[in-house]
């Protein structure tokens, strides 16, 4: 036996089972949505009602609830991605240093991560509504009296705020790591030139991390297109509708409604968008890095 | 070579572990940790049962039975119900499943995972249709001549036969005020008019209570408490909502419906806690059976035990919602909501059904029914209620008679948006006229598509 072939053969036996579960969960799941979206299902009946394009055309003409929740999706997923990475560079360059507890804190930021999203949002909701009430009481502080979780707006804000603050210790340790990478002689050298810490920063580490901002950037805009479990604990989309992201309108749609078929179209609609967003800034990236290597 | 085979070994040991993974979950679907789940536990044969065909014996096949329904406020009564039939029957395990949260939701996934539980529940009405396919016809077993006939017309299908499901406790929808609160700022009676309404408030708020414990958090709490100014308006409540589906009634038309339902809220919004929007249905408990309320909304007799569990000295009072101007509207809502069901595919039909005749016509049964279970009984008790809250209703429904529950003509899907709707309303980001507008579009889009 040739020692390709044998190489091939074990390639092709490792990853079976891989490509089996992967096909199991994921494709087939997808293909059966993709002809669930051409049906007229409620989710219970046996036998879905085969209806062509009709769920696509509804979707179109009447579903404003998808529209809003797909803005309040993009304006989540950009003010997500802006903070979650900005936050994460400040905290990880000063975790970087060497002084006395830093393994501690750098764990401090990352234990949330490692907690369940509902368990993160049922505590977020009892800071946000007792605990808050509690610290007026003591402190008079006025925004401590908002209604964080009960006004549309406020309500934003806050679904945001538990969403970066929750996942902040993940994109800590991408950069913390990327920032170990950063090799010294480099930033010696640009000492000797007569750089300030500030112009070292900008001119030296930061080009040099942009391995890992590619990876951060990309985790964080697909984990922010995806955001659900998060909102269902605090707001369950409210108040009224002000906080329904476009997977928590697909599960409505599905679920709730009993509309099994307009959900999955709702489901394909929003995986394309998603596929072109993230191809897009793939793209982007990928020449901003080449560009990089090139300069 | 060996080298090789230890490949194709290890790869055959993934993909078996990995299938049995996989088998093991379906098998163990029924184990899932569910937020309540609870166990009858076995005890020893004692009585015979009253109404069943086979005696009980030991020696009879062990026969699990599995039983996933809504309303785990219910549950400890259940579980009593459930301990008895062991005696009963002691070959018969009855696997009770309950939650709060997503019931419907939950449900489906069963039903499409192809684990359609024994006996599972829906909303009456509207709902019985949808889940038609999966439930047993009833007519003529015990359980159906024991249901009340109101309550067994609520379980027919959409063109009026059978009787697809039977319930434990009726619904009912009316305002619950805390007495002493009333007592301590000087209110004679319960309003029935939103005059009435207002100046209870202000004799409240002069007296330093907080007048409503709203509960605007929860959707529900919307569709159980401003259904009354829907009901209360039109003479054929089907009829009204059948003509909002397909768009040819509206809102505006109803003085009650477009003016007094937001005046009503309006009046809540004014005189309860700071935070509406964030007021649950445990807060709204809390601040009401402590006294820090006088006034909550969206509950019935369901809640009765809650609230005694927080404060047993509370002195609860128990009214209808005032819906306008006239006194003689103010009704408390009686009905059936809730719809349990038989699954016609169960393996153990017999059984399920023994259990349930069992349930609703043995001595034991009938009392769980009239008193254990402490709710508006659904058979016949010759006026034996528990319950406070249920003894008031029933002489204020004898005075005054009773609103219509309504809400099952539709479905949760509506309501749930119809609540959203309203917390805009509260809120400020939606004026009266877009609620409205809004509520209408639902209607036609969420129930009249389907």
């Amino acid at each position: 036996m040739g020692r390709k072939r044998k190489e091939y053969l074990e390639s092709v036996l490792f990853t079976i089972p891989a490509v089996f579960l992967v096909c199991v969960v994921f494709y087939i799941p997808f293909l059966m949505g993709i002809y669930y979206s051409l049906t007229k299902w409620n989710g219970i009946a046996k036998e879905p009602v085969f209806i062509g394009l009709e769920n696509y055309k509804t979707l179109i003409s009447q579903s404003s609830g998808f529209i809003t929740s797909l803005g309040f999706t993009i304006r989540y997923t950009i003010l997500f991605m802006i903070l979650a990475n900005v936050l994460a560079l400040a905290v990880a360059v000063a975790l970087s240093k060497k002084f006395r507890g830093v393994s501690v804190i750098r764990s401090m930021f990352f234990i949330p991560y490692i907690m369940s999203m509902t368990i993160v949002g049922f505590i977020w909701k009892f800071i946000f509504s007792q605990g808050f009430a509690a610290l007026y009481e003591k402190t008079s502080l006025e925004f401590l009296n908002w209604s964080w979780l009960g006004s549309g707006k406020l309500a934003f804000y806050s679904v945001v705020f538990v969403g970066v603050w929750q996942s902040l210790g993940f994109y800590i340790v991408l950069y913390i790591a990327g920032l170990q990478a950063v090799p010294t002689d480099v930033l010696e050298a640009a000492t000797i030139d007569g750089a300030g810490n500030f112009k070292k920063f900008f001119m030296v580490t930061l080009p040099l991390l942009k391995p890992s901002m590619i990876t951060c950037i990309f985790m964080s805009l697909t984990n922010s297109l995806k955001v659900f479990d998060i909102i269902l604990a605090l707001t369950k989309g409210g108040p009224g509708d002000a906080t329904y992201s476009a997977t928590m309108d697909i599960y409505r749609e599905a679920f709730q409604r009993n509309n099994y078929g307009t959900g999955s179209a709702k489901a394909i609609v929003f995986f394309v968008i998603v596929l072109m967003i993230t191809q897009l800034v793939m793209k982007l990236m990928n020449r901003e890095e080449k560009a990089g290597v090139n300069k | 070579m060996k080298k090789k085979l230890l490949a194709t070994l290890l790869c055959a040991a993934l993909t078996v572990s990995m299938l049995t993974g996989c088998g093991g979950g379906n098998a163990g679907g029924e184990d899932d940790p569910a937020p309540a789940q609870e166990q009858s536990q076995p005890e020893t044969d004692e009585e015979t049962p009253a109404d069943t065909a086979q005696d009980a014996t030991g020696d009879e096949e062990e026969v699990e039975l599995y039983m996933f329904i809504s309303g785990p406020e219910y549950a400890d009564a259940i579980n009593e119900l459930l301990a008895e039939y062991k005696n009963v029957k002691p070959n018969v395990t009855v696997n009770y499943e309950t939650t709060q949260n997503d019931y419907p939701t939950m449900l489906k996934a069963k039903l499409n995972a192809g684990e359609c539980p024994d006996i599972f529940a829906s909303t009456a009405g509207k709902e019985i249709e949808t889940y038609k396919e999966y439930s047993y016809d009833l007519t003529g077993q015990p359980v159906q001549e024991a249901l009340l006939p109101a309550i067994q017309a609520s379980m027919a299908d959409a063109s009026g036969n059978g009787c697809y499901a039977f319930h434990y406790v009726g619904d009912q929808y009316g305002m619950i005020f805390n007495q002493d609160c009333l007592d301590a700022a000087g209110v004679t009676s319960l309003p029935k008019t939103l005059d009435e309404l207002e100046e209870c408030c202000e004799k409240l708020q002069a007296a330093g209570i907080q007048p409503f414990a709203c509960g605007w958090a929860e959707w529900w709490v919307f569709k159980q408490s401003l259904i009354p100014f829907l009901t209360e308006s039109v003479d054929n409540y089907a009829t009204f909502v059948s003509d909002m589906e397909s768009g040819a009634d509206s809102l505006n038309n109803y003085e009650m419906m477009k003016d007094d339902m937001f005046r009503f809220v309006d009046i809540v919004k004014a005189n309860c806690e700071s935070k509406p929007l964030e007021s649950d249905l445990a807060s709204m408990q809390a601040q009401l059976a402590t006294g820090k309320a006088a006034m909550g909304l969206g509950m019935g007799p369901w809640a009765e035990g809650s609230l005694l569990a927080i404060n047993p000295d509370m002195n609860i009072n128990y009214g209808g919602y005032p819906v306008g101007d006239d006194p003689a509207q103010c009704h408390i809502a009686v009905g059936a909501t809730q719809a349990l069901r038989v699954n016609k595919d169960s393996e153990h039909l017999q059984e399920v059904l023994d259990f349930i005749n069992w349930w609703f016509t043995s001595d034991f049964g009938r009392e769980w029914l009239s008193v254990t279970v402490g709710g508006v009984p659904s058979i016949d008790t010759n006026g034996v209620y528990t319950n406070k809250m249920v003894q008031i209703s029933m002489e204020n429904v004898a005075e005054n008679g009773a609103g219509n529950v309504g809400t099952t003509y539709s479905s949760d899907a509506f309501w749930q948006s119809f609540g959203e709707s309203f917390q805009s309303y509260v809120e400020g980001s939606a004026s009266k006229e877009d609620t409205i507008a809004k509520i209408e579009k639902d209607w036609k889009e969420i129930d009249g598509a389907q």
